[in-house]
């Protein structure tokens, strides 16, 4: 009853008629789906305890849930291996923890995407890429995970563009960003365990992200330098609508190893940047954005002169730190936050 | 017999939502409490308060209430509803003008309208589809609404009141019938 058994050469036109019934239906996001059937579905469920028609995450404003079995069906779909099913549950789980993806964050005309981090064995035991080529593609649970994750949202939440998804540009790669930390070439702890996971433990981490920005500094050996380039694409203008603009970073291992070279943890270059990361009052009054300063809880109660600097972050856990990629360049993401990440990680294979 | 390809969306099974009650009609505005449900995108608050003041000013209203929405982008607890249907006769709601909270603004709307209230819920033009789309799902096709130009964030103080001043025919319309009985 495992393993779909093929008998001879498949047929690709009825392959071809099966893709074309999924796009009739309105299933797709615009890219082929694998036909599910029962017996690939039940293959998913049978790599979890738990029962298919538990409702895992719930968008109350559409009125519509996500159980486990919808959950299989999607992830078969998007082109998931069944063993790839404790993964996707786990990043579902974790992002819908998040109180911005259960707001209006789907229907945002930010068009946000979920960054997924995939912590421990897991890693290797599926395949995930580590290394090079980060944020993808090229290897199939890297993509198909964020995917199912889309899919899910499209079908059992019903959100679809033009509809309730009403992103005005969205984010380029929105759906394809799965990320298997390089926990061997990082210095430090991994990030689940950031997310109060122990060590050793597979955990998958999510948030909703707005987009990626890089930092090409390859040329100097001084780590403040490095940082200040941080800074400056930390504290832009562009993505500042509230007092405070969380960020994530993605660290390659050359960038992540000179900081902890110099003597930097995690904590320290946090730290290092939440105080050199923002612009003045004056840049942000000249570029319309005064309003910046005032909105929110943590806004400045005073009116500032335009010398003020504006500080974009205030704790250590709005700037989560990631080590991912190849150590071939100093090259590194400024991943933006849509909200706040509570930077919890989810273990994988356990009912949460 | 081959397997069947099998649904992503679950809905196959879902039952029909039973449609939502629609507030009787006042004759007119003549004293009545007007509540406002303000979402906090920018504007908003000036543009519902100028709509208020000129429902109390021009159609003779009796008073206005105005409360803000603690996250714009999901519809109102009940609490909240029932709160300000205690409060109120007629609601005016928005302004819509993102995706989530227009949305969100469709579903306050049918709501109140269930509760008995008259509700008059304004959103920018670009969210017509979405705001529909809302009122459908919550058992209300075709929900009546009102709009105005988009963008309204970017609007000065004197905009924003000729925006006010704009739309407030329709939001009496949305809020009467002069066929109702006490006309």
């Amino acid at each position: 009853m495992t393993g779909a058994v093929i008998e001879g050469p498949p047929d690709p036109d009825e392959a071809q008629r099966a893709i074309e019934y999924c796009y009739a239906q309105d299933w797709s996001d615009g890219l082929p789906l694998v036909p599910a059937s029962k017996p690939l579905v039940d293959r998913f469920l049978a790599t979890v305890r738990r029962d298919p028609d538990e409702i895992i995450g719930s968008l109350e404003q559409v009125g519509r849930d996500c159980t486990v079995y919808l959950a299989a069906v999607n992830a078969a779909m998007a082109g998931c291996k069944p063993e790839y099913f404790p993964v996707v549950l786990a990043a579902f789980e974790a992002l819908m923890r998040e109180r911005a993806a259960r707001g209006g964050g789907f229907q945002s005309t930010s068009g946000p995407a979920p960054l997924i981090v995939v912590n421990g064995p897991v890693r290797h035991e599926l395949g995930f890429n580590t290394a090079g080529g980060a944020f993808g593609p090229g290897f199939r649970p890297n993509m198909t995970i964020p995917r199912a994750i889309g899919l899910m949202v499209r079908n059992a939440f019903g959100v679809r563009e033009h509809v309730f998804g009403q992103a005005t540009q969205g984010v380029p790669g929105r759906w394809s960003i799965c990320i298997a930390e390089n926990e061997e070439e990082s210095p430090w702890e991994p990030f689940a365990v950031d997310g109060g996971q122990p060590g050793g433990v597979s955990a998958v981490s999510a948030t909703l992200t707005r987009t990626c920005e890089f930092i090409d500094n390859r040329a100097t050996p001084v780590a403040e330098e490095v940082l200040r380039d941080f800074a400056d694409t930390i504290g832009r203008l562009g993505p500042q609508i509230f007092p405070q603009t969380p960020v994530a970073l993605v660290l390659c291992p050359e960038h992540a190893q000179q900081f902890a070279g110099a003597g930097y943890s995690k904590a320290d270059v946090q730290n290092w940047l939440i105080e050199h990361s923002g612009r003045t009052a004056g840049e942000l009054r000249r570029a319309g954005k005064g309003g910046a300063l005032r909105l929110g809880a943590s806004a400045a109660a005073e009116p500032v002169s335009d010398e003020y600097f504006h500080r974009v972050l205030t704790q250590p856990r709005q700037i989560p730190v990631i080590v991912a990629g190849a150590k071939n360049a100093g090259i590194s993401m400024v991943v933006r936050i849509f909200g706040e990440w509570s930077g919890t990680a989810v273990p994988v294979g356990e009912k949460p | 017999m081959p397997n069947a390809i099998l649904d992503p969306t679950g809905t196959a099974t879902a039952a029909a939502k039973p449609a939502a009650a629609r507030a009787p009609r006042r004759a007119s505005l003549r004293g009545a409490r007007v509540g406002l449900l303000i979402n906090t995108k920018q504007n908003a608050a000036p543009f519902l308060h100028e709509v208020g003041r000129l429902l109390v000013e021009e159609y003779g209203a009796g008073s206005v209430t105005a409360r803000t929405k603690l996250n714009f982008a999901v519809p109102e607890s009940e609490e909240v509803i029932k709160e300000m249907a205690a409060q109120a006769d007629v609601i005016v709601t928005g302004v819509g003008d993102c995706g989530s909270c227009s949305a969100a603004a469709a579903a306050d709307g049918v709501v109140f309208e269930a509760a008995g209230l008259p509700a008059a819920v304004i959103v920018t033009d670009s969210f017509r589809t979405t705001t529909e789309a809302m009122a459908q799902l919550r058992g209300a096709p075709g929900f009546p609404y009102a709009t105005t130009a988009h963008p309204v964030a970017v609007l000065d103080e004197d905009q924003v009141k000729e925006r006010a001043a704009g739309v407030l025919g329709d939001v009496v319309a949305l809020l009467t019938d002069p066929s109702a009985p006490g006309a």
